[in-house]
């Protein structure tokens, strides 16, 4: 029986997930107002709640951090990164589904190497691009410590395992007989992969995409060792604002939406790919 | 019989297609591998690279602040060293402490809601689009706004954790949740559990949604309990997606770093100082890169040991996905 009216029953069930939502806004409410607050509203008991906003935060960010330049580094980095990735991703990916190449042993291999901990690959990859960046090679093709050349070699690396499995899933659900009756039309192996495969993967493929932007943009760990003052991006330059001196919040807090926000508005424009992004395709949001 | 018939009918195409095939003279195989090796040699470069590298270095003397660098082979030495290590071990217990507690309380919250909101008529994309927004924010990022809130003067946690009727009433000490040895680490626990109770409430949910509803009209008719329900139906369908959900959840969970760097950096003393964070202060603060590397390798070959469980099992329930079909 369909229950049309509005029992106890519902009202304790909004009333709890309206809290719950409560919960999980409130880090990026408090985010958002702090990064609004004038400096003499930030550090005080109790904290304020009601103030004149103003933008001074944004400007010194920009201003005095310098964070133009991350943001053009994170950009940049995480662009350049995904089109790698979705290239190469995409090649093996669709390999992978059409004609099994190891069977199954080769993906299970690639899907470890996403499971290795970032931390205990960091210390030699700081080598390499150290011995890299002091040759002729890595000058001219600016991959060395503190350059961007490393950081979109390093996101390529670590994006890839996670896209080729993504777009798997995506590739395997493409008819075979689509490609087939291509054949017979006459196209060359490597048209069809272009022009009948990637146009009907092509959700699949945004969806990688965005994923391997916002991994990219969100990256921490390998930007903050890697880098140290030309290369540095968004999320190391957030960190930035904790200052000998102590934490600048104000401005933290406004380094943080401008850095949080892109991310947000990907995940909620493509909600229904993102469930399925987040387990590996195995999923269907 | 339409299965078969598209089956016959793709038989012959391929057979159609491999005659042209011969023609142009690539096989499948050649084609195939093709696809495959650049993509290989960036994911072999930078998985075997590193490797090799650790078990090189786990097995010298390597010092980067003295002039020597990497130095003379010393066998086991570095893993001895490791082993004998109560900054090692204190890490160790910290990450699995971190990583049970934050991981069961996340699922058993995220389960509870994607129930909750399984039954909802209103506001659906409302509240997903809310739920998707901690997963999205960088955490290193929105770990800093935390740490703000937790701030014992001025954050809003913090102040008020202070300043209510309640602390005054029982004469309560400040407490400093981030300062405190034993609050420091469920503080953190919290903050990854704001940020990933919302991931597996919202796969948990679409597991639910994705469920056949003829089991539960036939459950009906019976007049099986709600309890019936859920533990001979409900749970074991479901167990496929809680198995994947929690083991991603894990793998993650031991490699926390990028919280524990924004909210404390390993203190107060050692009390928040995760393996990674550990292995971050002795490697590339202290230099010790021998000493690092072998606690490298050791983490390593644990995770990839879980890891090769771990896929055993989602392997085997996306192979049960693609059968289905």
């Amino acid at each position: 029986m369909e229950r049309d009216t509005f029992t106890k029953e519902d009202m304790l069930r909004y009333i709890l997930i309206f809290l719950l939502l409560l919960f999980f806004l409130f880090p990026i409410f408090m985010m958002l107002l702090t990064s609004f607050k004038p400096d003499d509203a930030v550090l005080t008991k109790p904290p304020t709640w009601i103030f004149k906003p103003t933008f001074d935060n944004y400007r010194y960010a920009f201003q005095e951090a310098d964070f133009a330049l991350f943001l053009k580094n994170t950009l940049i980095v995480s662009t350049i990164s995904t089109l790698f990735v979705i290239v190469l991703g995409s090649l093996a990916s669709y390999s992978f589904a059409r004609y099994d190449v190891g069977k199954g042993h080769v993906m299970f291999f690639i899907l470890t190497t996403r499971m290795f901990p970032a931390i205990a690959v960091i210390l030699p990859y700081f080598v390499l691009f150290r011995g890299i960046g002091e040759t002729v090679i890595g000058q001219l093709l600016n991959i060395g410590l503190d350059t961007l050349g490393a950081l979109v070699i390093t996101y390529t690396m670590f994006n890839l395992p996670f896209a080729i499995w993504l777009m798997f899933s995506f590739f395997q659900e493409i008819p075979i007989e689509l490609e087939d009756s291509a054949r017979l039309d006459g196209y060359r192996r490597f048209q069809v992969f272009y022009k009948v495969v990637l146009p009907l993967a092509a959700p699949g493929i945004v969806v990688t995409a965005i994923f391997s932007l916002i991994f990219a943009w969100n990256e921490f760990l390998f930007a903050f060792m890697l880098t140290r003052l030309d290369a540095r991006t968004m999320t190391v330059g957030v960190a930035g604002f904790w200052t000998q001196r102590g934490i600048l919040w104000g401005p933290l807090s406004a380094a943080a939406v401008i850095g949080v926000v892109p991310t947000l508005i990907f995940a909620l424009s493509l909600q229904r790919y993102f469930v399925r992004g987040l387990t590996f395709g195995a999923v269907r949001g | 019989m339409s299965a078969t018939t598209t089956e016959n009918s793709r038989i012959k195409s391929l057979k159609k297609t491999r005659n042209q095939r011969k023609k142009k003279g690539m096989s499948d195989n050649v084609y195939s591998i093709l696809l495959v090796t650049p993509a290989m040699i960036i994911i072999g470069i930078s998985a075997l690279f590193p490797l090799f590298y650790a078990i090189n270095i786990a097995f010298r003397y390597a010092d980067l602040t003295s002039p020597v660098g990497i130095g003379e082979f010393v066998g086991l030495d570095n893993f001895r060293f490791a082993l004998n290590d109560d900054f090692f071990w204190n890490s160790t217990k910290v990450t699995l402490t971190f990583a049970i507690s934050a991981v069961s309380i996340e699922m058993v919250l995220g389960i509870g809601i994607a129930f909750l909101l399984n039954g909802t008529k209103w506001l659906k994309g409302l509240t997903r689009s809310v739920l998707l927004l901690p997963i999205a924010a960088a955490p290193a990022a929105v770990g800093l706004i935390w740490r703000y809130m937790y701030h014992p003067e001025f954050g809003v946690i913090g102040y008020y954790l202070n300043h209510n009727p309640l602390s005054a009433l029982l004469n309560i000490e400040e407490i400093n949740m981030l300062g405190n040895l034993k609050l420091a680490l469920p503080s953190i626990v919290l903050f990854d559990v704001w940020q990933w109770t919302p991931f597996v409430a919202i796969i948990v949910l679409a597991g639910l949604q994705s469920l056949p509803k003829e089991p539960f009209e036939a459950a009906k008719l019976d007049g099986a309990s709600s309890f019936m329900v859920h533990t001979k139906l409900t749970f074991p369908m479901l167990a496929p997606v809680l198995t994947l959900v929690f083991l991603l959840r894990s793998i993650d969970a031991l490699r926390l770093y990028d919280a524990v760097f924004s909210l404390t950096r390993g203190g107060p003393g050692t009390a928040t100082e995760t393996l990674t964070f550990y292995l971050y202060r002795l490697g590339l603060v202290k230099f010790r890169m021998d000493q690092a590397s072998a606690i490298a390798l050791l983490f390593l070959y644990v995770s990839v040991v879980f890891t090769i469980f771990a896929m055993r099992w989602l392997s085997k329930f996306q192979s049960e996905r693609i059968t289905e079909r």
